[in-house]
């Protein structure tokens, strides 16, 4: 249980860089390589390299060896974590909602 | 990656009653939580989610600004609390024959932003708290439901 919590964290940690959401917005159309990765960013490569390993220990990239290149390949699934956030709020909601339901059907009773 | 939660309800009672109940501190007590809102644009308050020692929650404050007030057919409020920080929380009301009809709406939910921003330290939960304690709340309020 911990470890899961430990991993949703590194996700939400992982999308907090505007530049790794970035990365991630690039391989959401088509996995690259490093080298097509750094070109579209300003930083050196090895602060690319230091983004890309964030996104792989969170699990939101792999990476896959094509003769001498790498290419990283986006795991869209691992952002579930970010969603299931907004789904306890849904949940929440509907709850309370159906309490100002009950509360007005109460009310008017009376 | 902002994402909003909306719903849309009809309510037999007409749109003056619903107003009474969402536009009122005691009525607001009675389906959210102990808070001490006024209807008036400007005016802060809050929702104080009472603690649960028996499921290990510590409670949980949530900070607000009346936004908009225009009775009896629109309030909202800003909502800061725990990962969530000034999102916006509104309540249409729109007569429906002789009933309402609600478009609620929390918008503001960036999904990457809150965890960048320097406001986020200052909040007494943390999102790793969020995570943990969120769920236990609304299945907490699910049984007290029930």
């Amino acid at each position: 249980m911990v470890v899961t919590l430990d991993r949703e964290q590194d996700v939400f940690g992982a999308i907090s860089h505007p530049a790794r959401r970035r990365m991630l917005d690039l391989l959401a159309l088509a996995d690259r390589s490093v080298n097509t990765i750094a070109g579209q960013f300003q930083m050196s490569r090895p602060a690319v390299s230091q983004h890309l390993r964030i996104l792989l220990d969170a699990g939101l990239v792999t990476e896959q060896r094509h003769g001498r290149e790498r290419r990283y390949h986006l795991v869209p699934e691992r952002l579930g974590p970010v969603r299931e956030w907004i789904a306890h709020y849904e949940r929440f909601w509907d709850d309370r909602l159906q309490r100002l339901q009950k509360l007005l059907a109460k009310k008017s009773e009376e | 990656m902002t994402n909003t939660i909306q719903r849309e309800i009809q309510i037999p009672q007409p749109r003056e009653q619903v107003w009474r109940a969402i536009a009122d501190s005691a009525a607001l007590a009675e389906w959210m939580f102990p808070n001490d809102f006024a209807p008036r644009i400007g005016h802060r308050f809050t929702f104080r989610v009472p603690p649960d020692p028996k499921r290990g929650f510590e409670g949980i404050i949530v900070h607000c600004e009346v936004l908009e007030c225009e009775p009896p057919s629109r309030l909202a409020f800003s909502w800061s609390a725990a990962s969530l920080v000034d999102t916006r929380v509104t309540f249409r009301l729109e007569p429906d024959g002789d009933g309402t009809r609600i478009f609620f709406e929390h918008s503001g939910f960036d999904l990457t932003q809150p965890w960048c921003k320097p406001a986020m330290k200052g909040l007494e939960f943390g999102y790793s708290k969020m995570f943990e304690k969120l769920p236990v709340v609304v299945a907490g309020l699910a049984a007290d439901h029930n």
